[in-house]
């Protein structure tokens, strides 16, 4: 008890935090268009009429949503590179790995919205004659989208605080840069806590921007 | 058996009642009508402490509810004690407009929760009083089954059956076959004039006003919080007197007595 | 690409190490399981009551651990904590605070949530037949709301199976960790991590299904009141 907090140590070095920050950020971001592209692709495999290909994409969904990213993330940086004879950098493994689990959250988070659509819309598109393309885009997706978004957001707030487990396999973000920074110092105390309350106030931002854009949805459907 | 005096509720800035005088005899039954918004369930729900007047003295067989603490216009005010309100509950008979039966236990178990959990009696003697009352309102058949696997008619006369366990001295109805499909109306209100022919003290709101006129002992209508018109049910609903009753009763333009 | 040599039956020759690390996981998750069941109800309870003096602390609580990665924690638990507390700790220990709380914050809103989704005339109708507040609760309200709350708590569940993995980092010898260490002793990291995922696989799997379950039969359930 009575430690003597000095915050200074922070704010002289604050530099190499913000490179950190910046560094969450490009990951973040990066991962997340990817894990929508890969989302919509593993979804479209999964709810395809060929069980050829949906029987694989389910079990490759299953499969990254019931294994921690941690393991992921170790697996691609360390063993997938030995596979196909190519080395990666922590970005590339990183980016690799969660794009790969978000995505298939995402694509359970497509099918779920689709799914949902209650059949006597499919009939109604059907009884006008509509092709299953069109179906799909004028009726099925703008009632399904609305419903995936809630989820969706959901899922990038946790793709967000999973980047900080890329620190593992020594990626500079800010968590990373925190860790390198406090045993050069020998200041956890402070470092530490000013990182995690970092994180506190950048993901409370981001859930409340969030909620804002959930409630603005729900106004707009009455 | 039922004393009422000068009874107000407000929600906020929001006046419901408006200082209603009544005195229910026991084995009276007394129907409350008024278009919505009229202060008649929030009257009734006053009576078993449901919504907590906001002034006014409630009195049932001679026993004044609460401890007086001031005046609130022309009424004194009281304040409550959750136990004492939880006593006089359970010998006040509740049947909601929306059944509130218990979805995770059975007809027969639904029925025994009061005497078994409020009174604490011995389970057999919670079933043996359960089985008792759900054949009063027709349903022992029922008993094993869930609530949800019933018709609204059969779930409302469970519900009537769960209050009756708790041998209540009154009985309070609030719009219990306005969520009823048309068909099924006529067997909870059965059940009901059965009960008043019984003679149990009962207290009901209700749009029914073929049951207001064959089977209570007075109407009460009630308008903007007060009580607009009162009386035996022919005189009110046959001949009323003053303009809101009449505006009301209009709206009934295909009823015959 | 080259053509590699999958050598699964050497490092399967290690399975001790493997065992070992499954045990451990199966102990942090049993641990963090319980303290989630317990912690939750408290401080569900907290946040649920109209009393300032226990909600704002719980709402505080709550949104404070839902909105910081568990691996920052778990970092700031082992790191921070005990320059703090002048004492030293485990990274076991650090481990089970900073994912225990975690996940306490998040069992804490599955079972208010849960509590809050009970309709308002099941209360009344509890009121009506004379029960007090504590009765409504235990008889009525309680136990339809633990069949709402079953779904999410298990998916919950699933997620703190998967987060016991990040304490490999800071060297509690579970599942990941083990083959961390043992890839690195025998250079064949392909082999191991593929062995850690699939072990990992097969230890939440079945919680999955239970889910699946579980979800299935509320649904049924629900459908038929």
């Amino acid at each position: 008890m009575g430690y003597d907090w000095d915050f200074s140590y922070v704010f002289k070095n604050q530099g190499i935090l913000w490179e950190g920050f910046v560094g969450t950020i490009q990951i973040a971001t990066a991962s997340l268009f990817l894990g929508l592209v890969v989302g919509l692709f593993l979804a479209s495999l999964r709810m395809s009429k060929y069980r050829l290909l949906s029987i694989p994409a389910t079990c490759l969904i299953e499969f990254l949503r019931m294994t921690p990213l941690m393991v992921q993330i170790f697996w691609v940086f360390f063993a997938l590179p030995i596979l196909i004879d190519v080395r990666l950098d922590p970005f590339a493994a990183g980016l690799i790995a969660f794009s790969m689990q978000s995505g298939s959250f995402f694509a359970e988070v497509f099918r779920g919205g689709i799914q949902s659509i209650d059949r006597s819309q499919w009939e109604g598109a059907k009884s006008l004659g509509m092709t299953n393309l069109k179906m799909m885009r004028r009726i099925i997706l703008p009632q399904a989208v609305r419903r995936m978004i809630p989820p969706l957001m959901e899922r990038s707030f946790e793709l967000i605080k999973g980047t900080t487990q890329m620190a593992a396999i020594s990626y500079s973000d800010l968590l990373y840069n925190a860790m390198v920074l406090s045993s050069q110092l020998y200041r956890p105390v402070e470092i530490m806590t000013f990182t995690a309350l970092f994180y506190l106030c950048f993901l409370t931002l981001i859930s409340f921007g969030m909620r804002t854009i959930e409630t603005r949805i729900e106004k707009a459907r009455e | 058996m039922i004393e009422v005096k000068k009874l107000y509720k407000s929600f906020g800035s929001l006046d419901v009642l408006h200082g209603i005088d009544l005195v229910v005899e026991k084995g009276e039954t007394v129907c409350l009508l008024g278009s919505s918004g009229s202060g008649k369930s929030t009257f009734l729900r006053c009576l078993n402490f449901m919504e907590h007047p906001t002034a006014g003295s409630i009195a049932f067989d001679g026993k004044l509810l609460g401890r007086e603490t001031g005046l609130h216009l022309d009424a004194t005010t009281y304040k409550y004690d959750e136990r004492e309100l939880s006593r006089h509950r359970a010998s006040v008979g509740m049947v909601f407009q929306q059944f509130n039966l218990f979805p995770h236990m059975t007809v027969l178990q639904n029925v025994m929760e009061g005497p078994l959990t409020v009174k604490g009696h011995a389970r057999r003697d919670c079933k043996t009083i359960a089985r008792h009352q759900l054949e009063r309102v027709g349903l022992i058949d029922k008993s094993e089954v869930y609530p949800s696997r019933l018709s609204g008619g059969q779930q409302q006369r469970v519900a009537i059956a769960r209050s009756l366990a708790m041998e209540p001295d009154v009985m309070l109805f609030d719009e219990v076959t306005s969520s009823l499909d048309p068909e099924l109306v006529g067997e909870v209100l059965d059940t009901m004039q059965e009960l008043s022919s019984e003679g149990m003290t009962m207290m009901v709101v209700t749009h029914e006003l073929g049951f207001a006129y064959h089977v209570a002992d007075r109407v009460l209508f009630l308008h903007d919080g007060v009580i607009a018109e009162q009386g035996a049910p022919e005189d009110v609903l046959k001949n009323p007197k003053t303009d809101p009753v009449k505006a009301f009763l209009s709206g009934f333009n295909n009823f015959h007595f | 690409m080259i053509e590699y040599e999958w050598k699964f039956r050497e490092v399967l020759e290690y399975w001790p190490a493997f065992l070992n690390g499954m045990a451990l996981t199966a102990q942090l998750s049993l641990i963090l399981l319980i303290a989630a069941i317990l912690g939750g109800v408290i401080v569900g309870s907290a946040r649920y009551s109209k009393n300032r003096f226990f909600n704002w602390p719980a709402t505080f609580f709550i949104e404070a651990f839902r909105n910081t990665p568990v691996f920052v924690q778990i970092i700031w638990f082992f790191f921070a904590f005990p320059i703090l507390i002048g004492v030293q700790m485990e990274g076991f220990y650090a481990a089970l605070l900073g994912i225990g709380l975690n996940m306490i914050a998040y069992s804490a809103e599955i079972f208010r949530a849960g509590i809050q989704s009970i309709e308002r005339g099941q209360w009344e109708a509890g009121r009506a037949i004379g029960m007090n507040y504590f009765q409504s609760m235990r008889r009525v309200v309680l136990p339809q709301a633990i069949r709402r709350m079953i779904p999410a708590f298990a998916n919950r569940v699933i997620e703190l199976v998967k987060s016991t993995s990040i304490a490999s980092t800071i060297a509690v010898g579970e599942l990941l960790y083990q083959g961390h260490q043992l890839a690195n002793t025998i250079y064949r990291p392909m082999e191991t991590y593929t062995i850690v995922a699939v072990l990992f696989f097969l230890m939440i799997y079945p919680l999955a299904l239970l889910t699946y379950f579980l979800e299935k039969k509320l649904n049924v359930d629900m459908r038929s009141n």
